[in-house]
């Protein structure tokens, strides 16, 4: 009797095993399977503009081989032209027969050209709609053509976007030398009420005495400007120090090095930076050991725009012989605190005065103003950034 | 265990009917109501959870849905009536089986999977369906404690990326954002009606009403704050983030170094989600077999199917997700309302005592 309830049951037993299988399959993501001989694993995109429309350069890491003595990432450039980014993503893909996969890919860069002719989000369009690329992926914009620099052999890594990579890292970030976006926050930018953004802006030079490469970068067998590999390339080196700011799309100006670290400061994100203060008319250099930095719009009545940042330092380093008493203590002198507070004000109002002129809402002064007020939003939007003064506070304070 | 206990019946109001609301609607309703997006979806809870109360008050009475119907109107209006509402969910459950179905397909896979990636989803569908609905209360024993694991991993992981000041100027969105808004949300909502089919397989307490209305609104409050956060992750670029609650947790600083750990949390809702979407077509089994008795095969046979036609209309929508989303939410945006907020109330004027036989 019971073996025969028993055999009842098992059809459905079986049924249930069967499903528990297949959901296992269900939820298994193909075990994570990715075959790499047939894959592109693309480590960063170069956009262009040309006269049919756009150029990507990609960047797409090779498998070494089992020689264990060589590290890191070997990569091979290959270069695809099209009337869309997808375009020529596919033609990546016709190229190579390997399928482009962009879930590694970490750093965007622009040609200069093309985003001072065009509104960037073109460009960005087919990034934004994949929902197989990571939008926390890096953007930037560099001098000369991104498909050069992204094709250009690096002095410090095997791969050109891991070094560039590199100068976005967090401590880069802490220094107040380097700024960065993300394509998330560039489209929140974008698509929000101030429609400005800002981007590290890239530069490469040749390294003094650097050496004919000829090994690093394997491949080079891509078609269309795979240039990886290519020996008799010069090795670069990279730097970001500089900030494209942005308008509705359009690069409209660019920040030097003084005022990237005072759009640091004010946003309260500099530990361990260095800047430059005077003692008469001796150079130091001092290290912030705490930031605090914020923009407040007080628009009660004609708005008023407050800048206010505070830093506390320590001496770094004198450019002048100094006695050993000075080199054992850390704390500065109320003179050089008056010189280091006059320097970085001066830095916050040219980096005032640069936005105002370029017409980007470095602070997002529209975006406070929308979601204090949508009256006052209506009143102010399109002189905000003429009609509002700016209140500049620096407090400069020295390690105990 | 032929019956529901009342801990399972709040267990699926407060942990399992909320995960059906963080995949699409979010993304909809930031779509349609930007940065007003918690009010539309205030609006349809609160209505909803005014369905649920008068659900549950008419669970006093002890009667099935069937036995309701037949007592004021007879056996054969009754029928009639047992039928439309069996067709109502198998229509309410076809956007959320299909909404699973593209969110597996984008989520748990790096390119674009064939159509059969989905296909284990309908074998499990037909051993959910083929078993009584009343054993719905065992699994929400077990999915309410991985639902609450995989939503307040999601909240923990999530919050500290939002910027929740982006929430304002509250009213940007205007009264159009707000009606729009709530007009599509209607579409994920049908809680009360899913209940229907459960009146008589469960014993009213004392108190219930009122506690499973709590419990379905403190669920409410979490959809409430996950999508808070999410749209102050997003903002504007929200109604780009289709998955929502696949999406929110990838910020958080140790996914960078550890990798994607939150998938831990997405993999326990998705698989809640597996059982929640499937809770109206069993629910549609369920007020056929009251309408037309439970010959030994007819379960089974009806599991099937159900199953049938919804693999077929996964086929045959493949491409049309998008057409189908803007049917529910635009234009049968009424139906949701019609059976799952007008229907409870109207069946408290129902007859209270049994017709003599």
């Amino acid at each position: 009797m019971r073996f025969k309830r028993f055999l009842q049951t098992v059809p459905m037993k079986l049924w249930l095993i069967l499903t528990a299988v297949v959901l296992f399959a269900f939820f298994s993501n193909d075990f994570g399977l990715v075959d790499i001989q047939k894959t592109a694993i693309i480590l960063a995109a170069g956009i262009d503009k040309t006269d049919e429309g756009f150029s990507v350069t990609a960047q797409i890491a090779v498998p070494k081989g089992s020689d264990r003595t060589t590290g890191g990432t070997s990569s091979v450039e290959i270069q695809a032209e099209g009337e869309t980014v997808s375009d020529c993503i596919s033609l990546i893909f016709s190229k190579t027969g390997w399928v482009p996969k962009l879930v590694f890919c970490d750093l965007i860069v622009l040609g200069e050209d093309a985003v001072k002719e065009e509104d960037i989000i073109s460009h960005l369009n087919y990034f934004l709609r994949n929902d197989y690329m990571p939008d926390s992926c890096l953007l930037a914009v560099c001098e000369g053509k991104a498909g050069e620099l992204i094709s250009s052999t690096s002095a410090i890594d095997d791969a050109s976007s891991l070094a560039i990579e590199k100068l976005f890292s967090e401590a880069a970030v802490k220094s107040g030398r380097v700024l960065t976006n993300t394509l998330k926050d560039f489209a929140i930018d974008y698509y929000g009420v101030s429609k400005c953004s800002y981007l590290p802006y890239v530069r490469m030079e040749e390294q003094e005495g650097g050496q004919n490469d000829s090994q690093t970068a394997a491949g080079g067998s891509g078609s269309s400007g795979g240039s990886g590999g290519s020996g008799g390339e010069k090795q670069q080196i990279y730097s970001a120090e500089q900030t494209a700011l942005f308008k509705e799309g359009r690069m409209v100006g660019l920040l030097p090095q003084e005022q990237t670290l005072a759009l640091s400061l004010l946003e309260g994100n500099v530990f361990t930076g260095t800047f430059n203060a005077k003692d008469g008319t001796m150079p130091v250099t001092l290290t912030v050991v705490r930031n605090e930095g914020g923009v407040k719009l007080d628009s009660a009545h004609a708005p008023k725009a407050e800048l206010s940042l505070s830093v506390t330092v320590r001496l770094c380093c004198r450019g002048v012989t100094a006695p050993v008493e000075d080199i054992a203590s850390d704390s500065v002198s109320p003179k050089i605190l008056e010189s280091a507070k006059k320097t970085l004000t001066g830095y916050v109002q040219t980096l005032w005065d640069m936005g105002k002129e370029s017409g980007c809402d470095i602070f997002g002064l529209t975006r406070m103003l929308y979601r204090s007020s949508l009256k006052k939003y209506e009143e102010w939007k399109d002189v905000l950034l003429s009609a509002v003064t700016p209140v500049i506070e620096t407090e400069v304070l020295s390690m105990k | 265990m032929n019956k529901i206990s009342a801990r399972q019946l709040l267990f699926f109001l407060a942990c399992v009917a909320p995960v059906g609301k963080i995949v699409l609607l979010p993304a909809r309703l930031a779509d349609t109501s930007k940065n007003d997006l918690l009010f539309p979806l205030l609006a349809a809870y609160l209505l909803q959870a005014a369905a649920v109360f008068c659900t549950l008050l008419v669970a006093k009475r002890g009667m099935s849905f069937a036995e309701l119907l037949e007592n004021t109107f007879g056996r054969v209006v009754s029928k009639i009536l047992l039928t439309v509402f069996a067709l109502f969910l198998l229509f309410a459950g076809l956007l959320p089986v299909l909404e699973q179905k593209v969110m597996v397909q984008s989520v748990f896979y790096d390119t674009l999977p064939s159509l059969v990636a989905f296909a284990p989803y309908f074998l499990f569908a037909v051993y959910v369906l083929s078993k009584p609905l009343a054993s719905h209360g065992r699994v929400w024993d077990i999915l309410a404690p991985l639902a609450i694991f995989g939503l307040a991993g999601i909240l923990v992981l999530s919050a500290a990326s939002a910027d929740f000041s982006a929430l304002a100027p509250v009213g940007a969105a205007g009264q159009k954002g707000f009606f729009e808004g709530t007009m599509s949300a209607m579409a994920w909502f049908f809680d009360a009606a899913l209940l229907l089919p459960l009146l008589g397989k469960f014993d009213y307490e004392k108190g219930l009403a009122w506690k499973g209305t709590l419990c379905y609104l403190a669920g409410g409050a979490a959809v409430l704050l996950f999508t808070a956060i999410f749209w102050g992750i997003f903002q504007e670029t929200a109604p780009n983030q289709l998955f929502a609650f696949t999406v929110t947790s990838r910020y958080f600083p140790g996914v960078t170094t550890l990798g994607r750990i939150d998938y831990l949390f997405i993999f326990a809702l998705a698989l809640v989600m597996a059982f929640y979407v499937t809770l109206p077509l069993q629910g549609s089994i369920e007020c056929a077999l009251e309408a037309y008795g439970r010959p030994r095969y007819l379960p089974t046979l009806l599991a099937i199917g159900v199953t049938a036609v919804f693999l077929t209309l996964d086929v045959l929508l493949d491409y049309r997700f998008t057409e189908v989303l803007d049917g529910v939410t635009k234009w049968a945006f009424w139906v949701m309302p019609l059976f799952s907020v007008v229907i409870p109330p109207l069946l408290l004027l129902l007859r209270r005592r049994r017709r003599a036989v």
